[in-house]
């Protein structure tokens, strides 16, 4: 970008700037060309849909014209705003995704800076391996798994009983205050070797001499992580805070509707389900959709305020 | 030329879009028109049958696994007598989405089967009038549904759907009727088959069983549990305390019989007994602690291990469950279901009263091929000769005639009508219920039961040793006799009084439910000490809710239905 900036105030009359801009243009045709289907995905996928926030604005029904439907201005919006469920499920939201947001940024650096240092490539393989692989079971079978193991007479109970740290079984899925921790764990254990995937990249970029010259330095193992392998990835972490700030308020849907149950529901319900019931098994699309702008919205400022807090802080950031 | 090209191409991609865009905003209009047309199609009434091979698709809003019709001992001989084959296919996970998507995708298979989804297809336009097809090609249409005329058509004149329970010659009670209220029979016979009428008697007789016998075969004992785990199963619980003050299921009303107001029990005396009740039995450690956190598979698991006294649930529950427990040869750890009521004052409600649910049904969709065709062949399906078929099968094969003309099934023949595997197979599981039928309580011309269930002979060689005992120390002669006859309630059932998608009183209904989901919970495990004050916030909170005007809405539906009105 920087050369090109510089070629392009070199010149002086307009033609020659455009001239200039259609050569850097074909010399990046390949590039250009590559980016396309991405574009198109972008514009049918996420600008189309934009269309539907009329929807908001509506008492849709489905299966009528845009001109046969009733427009009911912002009461779609007023109903949500002034439902007392709203906020409970609001704080549900946001509790469980920063809760995720942090477990799972720890978790997957600590991992990733684990398996880097593995020297046995048999034993870091299999350990990859086998934190991958609850990532590709199914949240259905997944949060079985879980209420089994978490049942009174389940293994945890049993370990936990076997070791004298409770002295009857507990419910576990039954204490709603319980449910951000088991919800925050399961979410850990699913995903946590995933996560690392991206890290364990990042880590593989930084230059090996960095490593050769802080040994010869004399720099313990633990100095070496501190002071290269996390400011070599550092750039990759902050990015990926802002993508996922921008996503606060999707907590996630399916574990919270499978391990949710009467007795929890004040802490599992969170904006998804509300809008599932509300909107979506009611036909109230209208509801539905003020929703999802609300939670864009929301995400956007997330997002900007993230990004110019890194750009103020001198670290990398998305744009 | 090059910026030209560039322009181009984005014109290119927005021409796409906008192409996109129009193939399926057309899709809608041919919907549309189709509603208009379709019911004209019918020419020629008086043509000759037609009995070319062709396939149609049929889509159930139930639970059932997706088959071709022909692949049916049924099917087959219905396509034989029609040349009709059904493509039949079922929902997977959540109907109302599926609703949703079809009827934005405004593309229907030919015959739709709503259950629970009619309001949101209505509302789209997605069935056609079946008034002037009847009316044409439906005379056994109009023999069974001839009576039920005015219940089956809607508001606007039209009939849509053809409901499952038009009762036809007669009203044969079920032989084998039963509550949600169960307990377990090796309690019964500790005790030397005691009377037990009052939900004190019948927690009584739990608490004394309990403590005789606090593990049986090394595991404990479970006192009682409730189905009300699966967010989807909550009525089994908050449906309890209706039934405990002598009414049937209206859903979340009782209906006065003499001023025909509807009332809600919810946040009334009722429902507090029935959860001080259970409070109670929790203080005593009676109630299992996961009553509302097991699943459906834990629950059946429980109820099948033998360990539980009692529970509350209703029989399509878990019908599995007890088929297992029969099957696995037991009697003393099957249960049975008594009429509990709170009061001995309390005349039980548990037999339901001569009913017709008009809100499901089978309906003929818009994007339907040939609705002439289907409708004869639905004609042909309510011949008494073809509802023979769908519920006994055929004479000689999967029934008998005995030399007085009664319908007999041998025990293998039964046990064959009650297997899963089996229904499949024949076709039973697919064509006895979600079709124009006669109703389960109907009545062949010559006296047969339609239902084999409802059949006394069959019902009997059902019965195992152990029913015959129980029900000899009880001196009845079918476990319908544990309960009190029906009395007529002409609205009956109110549950089945649609309320309008997005109405204030589907969103009371939503909420009323999401409140009851959280504070029964803590009502039934508060210590005795605590369970005023949650009981008042829970009365507080139930306070903001437009109660009236739901039970409003509701009272004057059923009045309307009284009045003919459906």
């Amino acid at each position: 970008m920087e050369k090109h900036a510089v070629q392009l105030r070199g010149s002086t009359a307009d033609d020659s700037r455009l001239r200039a801009f259609f050569k850097v243009l074909s010399r990046q045709k390949m590039l250009m060309l590559m980016s396309l289907p991405f574009l198109a995905w972008v514009i049918v996928f996420k600008y189309v849909p934009l269309w539907g926030w009329t929807i908001a604005f509506q008492k849709y029904k489905l299966a009528r014209d845009l001109f046969d439907q009733t427009w009911v201005g912002l009461d779609n919006f007023a109903f949500l705003f002034r439902e007392e469920q709203f906020y409970l499920v609001l704080r549900n939201t946001l509790v469980m995704s920063s809760v995720n947001l942090v477990l799972g940024f720890v978790t997957a650096i600590l991992l990733a800076l684990l398996l880097n240092e593995l020297r046995r490539v048999y034993f870091k393989r299999t350990v990859q391996t086998i934190s991958y692989l609850p990532h590709f079971i199914s949240w259905v079978v997944a949060a079985n798994i879980v209420q089994t193991a978490l049942a009174p007479e389940g293994i945890f109970n049993v370990l936990l009983l076997q070791l004298n740290i409770i002295d009857k079984p507990v419910l576990w899925l039954g204490v709603g205050e319980y449910f951000w921790g088991i919800l925050g764990a399961t979410e850990v254990w699913k995903n946590v070797g995933w996560n690392t995937i991206i890290y364990l990249a990042a880590i593989t970029t930084i230059d090996p001499t960095q490593y050769e010259a802080a040994e010869i330095d004399g720099a313990s193992r633990l100095q070496r992580m501190w002071h290269i392998t996390l400011p070599g990835i550092k750039p990759v972490i902050v990015i990926l805070l802002i993508m996922n700030l921008g996503h606060i308020l999707e907590s996630g849907f399916e574990p919270q509707y499978l391990l949710g149950n009467g007795m929890n529901v004040e802490y599992s319900e969170n904006l998804d389900i509300f809008v599932l019931k509300y909107g979506i098994q009611m036909n109230n699309f209208g509801l539905a959709t003020a929703a999802g702008m609300f939670k864009t919205v929301v995400s956007f400022i997330f997002l900007i305020v993230a990004n110019n807090l890194a750009k103020r802080l001198g670290e990398s950031r998305l744009y | 030329m090059r910026k030209k090209k560039w322009l181009n191409t984005s014109l290119a991609v927005i021409t796409a879009v906008s192409l996109l865009l129009a193939g399926c905003s057309s899709n809608n209009n041919d919907g549309g028109s189709k509603t208009n047309t379709n019911a004209n199609d019918s020419t020629d009434g008086n043509a000759v049958d037609n009995t070319d091979p062709v396939t149609f698709s049929y889509f159930g809003f139930g639970t059932n696994i997706d088959v071709m019709a022909s692949e049916t001992t049924i099917g087959k001989i219905l396509q034989e007598q029609t040349g009709v084959d059904w493509k039949m296919e079922y929902v997977v996970g959540d109907p109302s989405t599926k609703a949703g998507v079809m009827i934005a995708g405004g593309e229907y298979p030919d015959v739709i089967s709503p259950v629970g989804e009619l309001s949101k297809l209505l509302n789209a336009g997605a069935y056609i009038p079946l008034n002037d097809l009847i009316e044409k090609h439906g005379p056994n249409i109009k023999r069974v549904y001839g009576e039920y005329m005015d219940k089956i058509t809607h508001e606007d004149g039209n009939i849509y759907i053809l409901p499952f329970t038009a009762n036809v010659g007669g009203y044969l009670n079920d032989p084998d009727a039963g509550s949600n209220i169960w307990i377990q029979r090796r309690v019964l016979k500790e005790f030397g088959y005691p009377e037990v009428k009052t939900l004190d008697q019948y927690f009584d007789l739990i608490v004394k069983y309990q403590e005789k016998y606090p593990s049986v075969d090394g595991k404990e004992t479970v006192g009682f549990v409730t189905f009300a785990g699966e967010q989807g199963q909550f009525y089994t619980i908050t449906n309890a305390p209706m039934h405990l003050a002598g009414y049937p299921n209206d859903g979340n009303v009782l209906v006065d019989m003499e001023t025909h107001e509807a009332k809600l029990y919810m946040a009334t005396e009722h429902e507090k007994r029935w959860l001080k009740k259970l409070n109670e039995m929790n203080a005593k450690g009676l109630v299992d602690p996961e009553t509302f956190t097991a699943n459906g598979d834990q629950f059946k698991a429980k109820l099948t291990s033998g360990r539980v006294l009692g529970f509350v649930g209703y029989i399509w529950q878990m019908a599995d469950a007890m088929n297992n427990l029969k099957t696995a040869g037991n009697d003393d750890l099957r249960y049975v279901s008594l009429p509990i009521v709170f009061d001995e004052s309390i005349t039980d409600a548990y037999m339901d009263p001569p009913s017709f649910v008009n809100n499901r049904g089978l309906g003929i969709s818009v994007s339907a091929k040939d609705p002439v065709r289907i409708i004869k062949y639905w004609d042909n399906l309510l011949k008494e000769e073809n509802q023979r078929l769908v519920q006994w099968g055929e004479e000689g094969v999967t029934y008998s005639v005995n030399e007085e003309g009664r319908f007999i099934m041998s025990a293998e023949q039964l046990a064959n009508r009650n297997d899963n595997e089996f229904k499949r197979k024949y076709g039973w599981a697919y064509f006895d219920y979600e079709w124009p039928r006669y109703g389960d309580n109907s009545v062949y011309e010559d006296g047969n039961a339609h239902l084999p269930a409802r059949q006394p002979e069959v019902a009997n060689v059902n019965y195992t040793d152990g029913d015959r005992e129980l029900l000899n120390a009880y001196g009845i002669e079918t476990f319908s006799g544990f309960f009190a006859q029906p009395v007529e309630r002409p609205w009956y059932p109110a549950w089945s009084i649609e309320k309008e998608q997005g109405s204030p009183e589907q969103i009371f209904n939503q909420k009323a439910g999401d409140l009851q989901q959280k504070f029964y919970p803590k009502l039934v495990f508060a210590t005795e000490a605590q369970f005023e004050s949650v009981w008042n916030d829970y009365l507080a909170e139930f306070g903001k809710l437009d109660a009236a005007g739901f039970e409003k809405f509701m009272t004057d539906k059923v009045k309307a239905r009284i009045a003919g009105v459906w």
